[in-house]
């Protein structure tokens, strides 16, 4: 399978199976469109031998295709996709023996030999990797999209004592067996609403660290109206990241983030955010904001944060109900890819600079990156990853706290529902079709089960918006790296 | 080459024999 698009001014081809990514000229582009058609038609013909791709991942089709006839289809409409005139049948023949070596070499139009590796790895052991501790289900701020009810918790506001959070740990170390290094999100709510828990917490980890062999790397998400700079040096000595939670420009941010009684959060917080990020040396964090149906021209939002000196960044999509007023709609989309384009656009022009910073879902590592087995294997969620209310129940992430449906156990008794376990581990690229026949498969893992079981009623569904704009921001990302590698 | 440019990445392939944290880093940029 491959992909191809064009996004300012670049033509792309990422050949799916094989990772490997061609930036070509206009001909080529053509011509790799031609053939893929051609391959496609052939494919739905039932002319793929069996028995020809079960060793390497060479497109066994290839060799059916015949240069010539495909060249002088390209050369018969030269008119419709370049501005010279001037190409001759010899470039494009040219042009098609490149293309020949790439896949040759494996490196396009490759067939995807990986399914059966995956199924086998998806029935192996899994080991309990990261909690997400929900230190405090209470919160001073009132923001409108809050998967809590504004942080209301519908009248069940409660704090995590520091009893549960040690079973938790406990629990933790137990269920990762021989892993070492285990991660520790304390989440809300409000974290610092309930500090001294999160301190004696981190305490109690350290405490057990040598003699369990672990390793704990922690983060905090606040939303700094408690931050002093007592709380941030202790952050910096204790939290291997932080997320900053401020949605962009002060009327967009004020506008959603509320406190109870209704004035704006942004004066309260971006100053002490902006110290926060300078101690921190400008790493190990990100300021993380929410857009909305009512900021769709979020990349100003972005643009705004990075303005102030940010150089971690990441605004998301807000995950809402359809019914919700500031939920994203289909017809939104076009804006959005807009405004994705445009922010990537000015990212390459900022690239190298002073004023350069990272978008955490333009991120991407190309010549590194997990294994495929990791790629197409899901987040973890339910398996590797679980959440743990202010009570120790535990459910498959914190999207899911509070729906009695995925309840899994809790901290005294350990894991309950194993049924639910193994359905969220048969959760890999395979299980979905959609994600199958998906240019993105190797970039996304499969998405968010809470997003796909929130509209389609199942973990195992897809969320159709979340999807597409997945797809477009690898589409950005790699388009980012196109054109910084010049 | 004259009409295309490879940029350089990781050959997936090269990984079935050799592998096998959670992500939400995204798994794209897992390292």
């Amino acid at each position: 399978m491959i992909h191809q698009y064009r996004v300012n001014g670049e033509s792309i081809v990422i050949d799916v199976s094989s990772g490997a990514i061609h930036v070509v000229d206009d001909i080529t582009y053509e011509l790799i469109e031609e053939c893929d058609k051609l391959l496609q038609e052939l494919e739905k013909n039932g002319s793929v031998d069996s028995e020809s791709n079960k060793e390497g991942s060479k497109n066994p089709l290839w060799s059916k295709l015949d240069k010539e006839a495909i060249c002088k289809t390209v050369m018969n409409r030269k008119e419709h996709f370049t501005d010279s005139k001037d190409i001759t049948i010899d470039e494009l023949f040219e042009a098609y023996d490149e293309i020949d070596t790439l896949v040759n070499n494996e490196e396009l139009f490759t067939v995807d030999n990986y399914e059966s590796n995956i199924i086998d790895y998806s029935k192996r052991p899994t080991v309990v990797k990261a909690l997400c501790l929900h230190i405090a289900h209470d919160c001073n701020l009132a923001c409108k999209y809050c998967f809590a009810g504004k942080g209301e918790y519908n009248g069940e506001k409660e704090l995590m004592s520091f009893e549960v959070g040690r079973k938790a740990i406990d629990f933790l170390v137990e269920n990762s067996k021989g892993r070492r290094n285990l991660e520790v999100d304390f989440f809300g709510g409000e974290p610092l609403m309930n500090f001294e828990v999160v301190k004696k917490i981190v305490d109690y980890a350290r405490s057990i660290e040598k003699e369990n062999d672990k390793n704990f790397r922690f983060t905090l998400t606040t939303n700094g109206v408690l931050l002093t700079e007592e709380i941030m040096d202790y952050l910096n000595d204790n939290m291997d990241n932080v997320v900053l939670s401020v949605d962009g420009r002060p009327e967009v941010h004020d506008r959603m983030r509320p406190f109870p009684k209704g004035a704006g959060s942004y004066d309260t917080v971006i100053d002490r955010f902006i110290t926060f990020a300078k101690k921190r040396g400008q790493e190990k964090y990100y300021v993380r904001g929410t857009f909305t149906h009512n900021n769709l021209d979020f990349s100003k939002d972005v643009l705004h944060l990075a303005n102030l000196g940010f150089k971690q960044i990441s605004v998301e999509p807000v995950v809402a109900k359809d019914t919700d007023d500031y939920a994203i709609r289909e017809e939104d989309l076009p804006i959005l890819f807009e405004e994705y384009d445009s922010l990537a656009k000015e990212m390459v022009r900022r690239s190298g600079t002073e004023d350069e910073f990272n978008f955490f879902h333009y991120m991407i590592d190309l010549e590194g990156g997990p294994c495929v087995y990791k790629r197409l294997s899901g987040c973890g969620s339910g398996t590797e990853y679980l959440a743990v209310t202010p009570t120790g129940e535990l459910f498959p992430c914190h999207q899911f706290v509070g729906d009695n449906d995925f309840y899994m156990g809790n901290v005294d008794s350990g894991l309950e529902n194993l049924d639910l376990r193994d359905e969220f581990k048969s959760c890999n690229v395979y299980a979905k079709e959609e994600c199958n026949n998906c240019f993105a498969k190797f970039y996304c893992s499969g998405g968010c089960a809470a997003n796909a079981y929130n509209y389609s009623g199942s973990i195992l569904g897809t969320y159709n918006i979340g999807c597409k704009l997945q797809k477009k921001r690898v589409e950005d990302a790699i388009y980012i790296k196109a054109a910084t590698s010049k | 080459m004259k009409h295309v440019k490879t940029l350089k990445t990781k050959k997936l392939s090269t990984t079935v024999k050799k592998g096998g944290q959670t992500s939400c880093c995204t798994v794209g940029n897992q390292s």
